[in-house]
């Protein structure tokens, strides 16, 4: 086992490099320059900016700009953001991360702590009025987009009820200490729960079928007929296995968290990544979209490396060669 | 069996019903405010006076905070010589001055300069400046300010920094040598003493003192800094080091959530009323529910009140609307030549190389499409009516209408007249002669005209397909296209060597001097019509000549001349002006409206429950 | 077919067990499906939103795409059942029509999507070795870039996003999700007994596959297909939001409800949005109870308990 997480571990070197390479000719790819896309302003002329893309090198062969590029970043440097004039991409980046990192977190306790317990239940007890509410619900998580329910709990909570702000992370700067997390806190419930609720509701039916295979399977009856207790087969034998495929899809909710927080983000005004994401895209903003893409990427790779690891941590059957 | 099935569908029906009613129960209340024909209430806003209410018979009192709202972040540059968002324009309209302002009728108005002399050919101006001017740190505002900052955005590496501002500094003389390093010596503003300074300009200049309305950065900060530097440098960015003159110091800020001016106590017109301002950046969607709630006291430019929430937020009550024109307009563009690939690939704007669309190469062709566009339409009379529920008008002439030199009179009006439209075309050979239901031009070929437009603004991505059904009406074929993102769009619209043939764009025009060479000159890089007419070009020069040109009514001429001319040859027609609306609690008294701003003069702004 | 009650339940089984030995695999299956109450439900749901999807120009007089500019934002009327949109359009005639669009996006991309993914994940997860190994750094790589960040690339290099496109681009970057779930499961069954077994005696890998494998990882892909399937009708709407789904007028569920983005449609013009989020919800639960009513009919474990 050791050996083949050295050996996964080795992998990752030449794919680091083809993600960096695809992240970069996608990037390159797409039309339009950070230029380009400047708000019209007949005060200002055309002609201005075709110094500033000289000055970036925008003119210079794309495998030289690659070479820069990647160059820089081995040296530890994403470069300078376009958009936002004398920042460095570590910094705007940095900023940005926590808050999407809490609020990622947020949302995925929010998911685990419904999802897991509900999914269980439901597997036990098929066809039960919790089962076809938490169905009835898991469907209407997933069916209501993203931006709408955002939409409905500022409505609702927000303008309506004035339990939880509307927007932002913090109320105001001199907050510090307890109150500080208690406010940030505060600001989370609303973007959390939207963010979790797409995600809660297939957990929710993963849990819930996985359960139910793994309850068929032979080795449980085995275990019920040597008269070990309902409990003790669902934690001993059951969840372990039901688990497997719920990790797998853990390994894999970077990818559709970011998408989330893209637009839950934009409702709820939230300075996470994904605001910083879309407007880079928007305003072609290169050396901001290439770090965010290329370190989400590293971040999936990684993520799912530990549940490929985990995996043979919780399925000793699976034979890595 | 049966039992059990009915059971469980009754609670899955059940189910579904709570979930829905979940969904809905928040819009039981007020719903008499949907009714379009109810809410009549729309002159309520078209007035600004409530500030001279009765109601206010008290003075001004000290205190408050208020709130303002904009729907993005700006994107923390915080230098007047290097912002480029309006969105920080809405910080800096607090924090900074330039020498001249503008009034009610767009004059120049004293600001930080209390008077000034232009000398006859108006090739200078001098600025006698306000004493006892104090910067946020406290220092003297003085000549050598105004000075550096109009050097600085002529220095070698203001560009290459990322500055764009060089329209105010290219006519100023000596600019070019100094700009290009040849010289150290700027000759363009020259101080004489603490509270004299001078503008010199190469040529005899029109309108010298739009170029002298620039805010100015301090001196005592920056000259230590090199322009290249000063894009990174704390005093452009960060809260409490950025230093201007303004009636509000920029002092806190929780990045990309709220921006925090605080009250300069020394300002030099009187201390501001208010404690501070504070700006919130919410998203756009959610806005008028804070609005009526408090939690927002005002919101202006750029965005201001979706045109459709008009009603309602008049409805709320305790919100003031300001409705006037906007300095701008949407237009539907004729590529009337297109550029050749070798041009584009060098950049060359060069007319001579262009080659004609012959698709719209006749004007009257333009003027049929004209006929056959119901700008009303687009428009609207009222709530419920068009893209704009009537909050704004079509427009004949590509001049900001607030400006002197707007003449709608001399420019051709196209009423919407479908059968006009048709008329002109059969005239012309345009006629459907494979009896697909669309026209062939007149030699029987396929006549398609391509369909461009860009994402970004709403009510104009949503009049695309209107206009396309609009033209598919009076048989026109229109293949309308994807739309794009603007930074795909426009190096789409400015390559043209493709087959680009209509296009839609708007334009946010400057709110001090009518020239429209910026857009519409030959060579003029937004010319995305790619309009070539001599008679244009000589018209636009001669209203800019001097020294004819020194005598307003004098342009005013020109410019009706030139506004006809634009209306009959159309390169573009234009679809509408859309009003801005901008709003404020009516708590907050004070408040100046002006055509381009109500930011002027905030230091007089206060609030009624000020402690 | 599960009932709460256990006679019932009991008396069941044992008449499938008694009928087994005359039917064949897929009759039996098919007996079962039959038997769930609310797959059939979804389906009779599901049939009547594709009916009304194909037959809406029997239903409406209105063309979805048609303005009406002296009509914007209207309230429900006789005329327009369901008001009119922002642009002045008949909402109910662009429900109809949208259903055209919204589910040819859903159930194309879910095929497309479980196709790509079962074809990896099996290869993947059957063979094992090298081919596992080239296979799932490719859809690490996938994985490793958000959807969206290619959905976004792809759409600004295209003139044109059709529905065909639209379908292509989503399948394309949604695969690798569901083929890892395949391999996770197959991984597990490999050195199962009963695949020794039919190795022993000679099964072909096709064999093995379609008669052992597959089967066992119908559930996962049955409620990732399902799920899918959702999840592409919101992805749609939420593209709409940020301005690259299926652009105007072309009427789809999603930019329906994508016309609520402000507080005014929300709460003054329940009509524009309750209709489009209660399609989607519906065709959403119904095709869920089909998958579910699939899994269990067709899933050889699920008749034992």
């Amino acid at each position: 086992m050791y050996q083949y997480i050295i050996r996964r571990i080795l992998q990752f070197i030449p794919m680091l490099l083809a993600l960096s390479i695809i992240v970069f000719g996608l990037a390159k790819a797409a039309p339009g320059d950070p230029f380009s896309g400047k708000i019209l302003d007949p005060e200002v002329g055309m002609e201005v900016y075709e110094k500033q893309r000289a000055e970036l090198g925008l003119d210079k062969p794309i495998p030289v700009q690659y070479l820069r590029w990647a160059g820089k970043i081995v040296q530890g440097s994403f470069g300078e953001s376009i958009t936002y004039k004398g920042r460095s991409v570590e910094s705007l980046i940095k900023e940005r991360f926590l808050n999407t990192v809490y609020l990622g977190l947020f949302a995925l306790f929010i998911t685990l702590l419904v999802a897991i317990p509900i999914g269980i239940y439901s597997a036990r007890h098929p066809y039960s009025l919790l089962d076809y509410g938490s169905t009835t619900f898991g469907f209407f998580g997933l069916a209501v987009p993203n931006f709408f329910f955002g939409l409905v709990v500022i409505y609702l909570f927000s303008i309506k009820l004035g339990w939880f702000p509307a927007q932002g992370t913090l109320s105001s700067n001199k907050l510090t200490g307890f109150a500080e997390f208690q406010d940030r806190i505060h600001h989370m419930i609303l973007p959390g729960l939207t963010l979790g609720l797409a995600s809660t509701a297939s957990y929710m039916r993963y849990m819930r079928s996985e359960v139910m295979d793994v309850l068929g399977s032979d080795f449980i009856r085995t275990a019920k007929a040597k008269g070990m207790s309902n409990n003790n087969v669902l934690y001993k034998h059951t969840l372990r296995n039901a688990l497997i495929p719920v990790i797998t899809l853990l390994g894999m909710e970077l990818g559709p968290l970011l998408g989330g927080a893209i637009i839950t983000e934009q409702v709820f005004n939230f300075p996470g990544i994904g605001t910083l994401f879309i407007g880079s895209v928007i305003n072609r903003d290169y050396p901001v979209v290439m770090a965010i893409t290329l370190l989400l990427g590293v971040a999936i790779l990684v993520g799912n490396l530990l549940a490929d690891i985990f995996y043979s941590v919780v399925d000793p059957r699976i034979r890595y060669d | 069996m049966l039992k059990h099935f009915k059971h469980r569908f009754a609670l899955l029906i059940l189910l579904l019903m709570i979930g829905t009613i979940l969904a809905a129960c928040n819009k039981d209340d007020d719903k008499e405010l949907s009714d379009p024909n109810e809410s009549t209430s729309t002159d309520v806003s078209e007035t600004d006076d409530g500030e001279e209410d009765a109601s206010v018979d008290s003075g001004p009192k000290d205190g408050g905070t208020i709130v303002g709202a904009m729907y993005s972040a700006p994107a923390g540059m915080f230098n007047p010589i290097f912002y480029e968002e309006a969105y920080e324009a809405n910080i800096l309209d607090f924090t900074h001055e330039g020498l001249v302002t503008q009034n009610e009728k767009l004059e120049f108005i004293s600001s930080l300069a209390e008077k000034w002399e232009v000398n006859d050919d108006q090739t200078e101006i001098t600025f006698f400046l306000k004493e006892g001017v104090k910067w946020h740190d406290g220092e003297d505002f003085t000549a050598d300010d105004v000075v550096y900052t109009y050097q600085a955005m002529s220095d070698p590496e203001y560009e290459n920094a990322g500055g764009v501002r060089v329209n105010y500094v290219a006519p100023l003389l000596g600019y070019e040598a100094y700009q290009s390093g040849e010289t150290d010596v700027f000759e363009g503003v020259v101080a004489d003493g603490d509270y004299k300074v001078t503008f010199k300009f190469a040529e005899p200049n029109v309108s010298p003192l739009y170029y002298a309305s620039f805010p100015i950065i301090p001196e005592h900060i920056f000259s230590s800094i090199s322009v290249k530097d000063i894009p990174e440098a704390a005093e452009s960015k960060d809260p409490g080091k950025v230093i201007g003159t303004g009636p509000f110091k920029f002092t806190d800020m929780i990045e990309r959530e709220q921006y925090i001016l605080e009250r300069n106590e020394d300002y030099w017109q009187g201390a501001p009323h208010l404690d501070s301002i504070v700006w919130k950046v919410v998203a756009q969607s959610v806005m008028i529910g804070l609005l009526e709630k408090g939690e927002i006291d005002f919101v202006a430019s750029p965005g201001g009140i979706a045109p459709a929430d008009h009603d309602i937020v008049a409805d709320f009550g305790n919100i003031e609307i300001i409705e006037q024109a906007d300095f701008g307009y949407q237009l539907m563009g004729f590529k009337l030549n297109h550029r050749t690939t070798a041009d584009v690939e060098s950049g060359a704007l060069n007319p001579d190389n262009w080659v004609p669309n012959k698709k719209l190469s006749d004007p009257k062709v333009r003027q049929a499409i004209a006929h056959a566009v119901n700008r009303q339409g687009l428009v609207g009379s009222g709530h419920g009516e068009g893209l704009l529920h009537g909050r704004g008008q079509p427009i004949n002439s590509p001049i900001a209408q607030q400006m002197w030199a707007y003449d709608e009179s001399s420019a051709t009006a196209y009423e919407y007249d479908p059968d006009k439209a048709g008329q002109i075309l059969d005239d012309l050979g345009y006629v459907d002669v494979t009896g697909d239901g669309f026209r062939e031009d007149p030699e029987g070929k396929e006549w398609i005209l391509n369909f461009d437009y860009p994402t970004g603004n709403e009510l104009r991505e949503r009049s695309a397909p209107i206009l396309q059904s609009d033209l598919e009406n009076v048989g026109i074929k229109v293949n309308l296209r994807q739309p794009a993102e603007m930074s795909v769009y426009v190096p789409g619209l400015t390559d043209d060597n493709t087959d680009w043939d209509l296009y839609l764009i708007g334009w946010s025009l400057s709110s001090t001097d009518p020239d429209p060479a910026g857009l519409w000159a030959t060579k003029a890089g937004y010319n995305f019509s790619r309009w070539n007419s001599p008679t244009s070009e000589e018209l636009m020069q001669k209203a800019v000549k001097a020294p004819d040109a020194f005598d307003q009514d004098y342009r005013s001429k020109v410019y009706a001349e030139w506004q006809k001319h634009f209306s009959e040859e159309l390169p573009a027609l234009l679809l509408y002006a859309q009003n801005s609306l901008w709003a404020y609690n009516d708590r907050i008294q004070g408040i100046k409206i002006l055509p381009h701003s109500m930011y002027q003069d905030a230091h007089e702004w206060w609030v009624e429950d000020a402690e | 077919m599960r009932t709460v009650n256990e006679k019932e339940n009991q008396l069941d089984e044992l008449q499938i067990e008694t009928r087994r030995k005359h039917r064949s695999p897929f009759q039996l299956s098919l007996r079962r499906f039959l038997k769930n109450k609310l797959a059939i439900a979804g389906m009779i749901v599901l049939i009547i939103i594709i009916g009304s999807a194909v037959f809406a120009p029997l239903l409406t007089d209105h063309d979805p795409k048609a303005h009406n500019l002296l009509k914007v934002e209207q309230k429900p009327s006789k005329e327009h059942i369901l008001g009119t949109d922002s642009s002045g359009r008949d909402n109910f005639s662009r429900l109809l029509y949208g259903a055209r669009v919204s589910l040819t996006i859903g159930i194309s991309t879910m095929v497309f999507t479980v196709l790509l993914g079962m074809i990896f994940g099996t290869l993947s997860g059957y063979y094992g070795g090298k081919i596992d190994s080239i296979i799932m750094r490719i859809t690490d790589l996938f994985l490793a870039l958000p959807f969206l960040v290619l959905a976004l690339t792809i759409i600004a290099l295209l003139k044109k996003v059709t529905i065909g496109l639209f379908v292509v681009i989503i399948a394309v970057t949604s695969w690798p999700t569901l083929s890892r779930i395949i391999r996770g499961t197959f991984l597990s069954l490999r050195e199962q007994e009963f695949v020794l077994g039919a190795r022993a005696i000679g099964a072909s890998d096709f064999r093995i596959i379609f008669r052992h494998f597959l089967p066992n990882a119908i559930g996962p892909i049955i409620v990732n297909a399902t799920l899918l399937m959702a999840a592409m009708i919101i992805v749609e709407s939420g593209l709409s939001f940020i301005g690259m789904g299926i652009p105007q007028p072309t009427p789809t569920w999603g930019n329906m409800i994508s016309e609520a983005q402000g507080l005014r449609i929300l709460r003054y013009h329940p009509e524009a949005w309750i209709p489009p989020g209660l399609a989607i919800l519906l065709t959403v639960l119904s095709i869920n109870f089909i998958g579910d009513g699939l899994r269990d009919a067709f899933d050889p474990k699920s008749d034992r308990r």
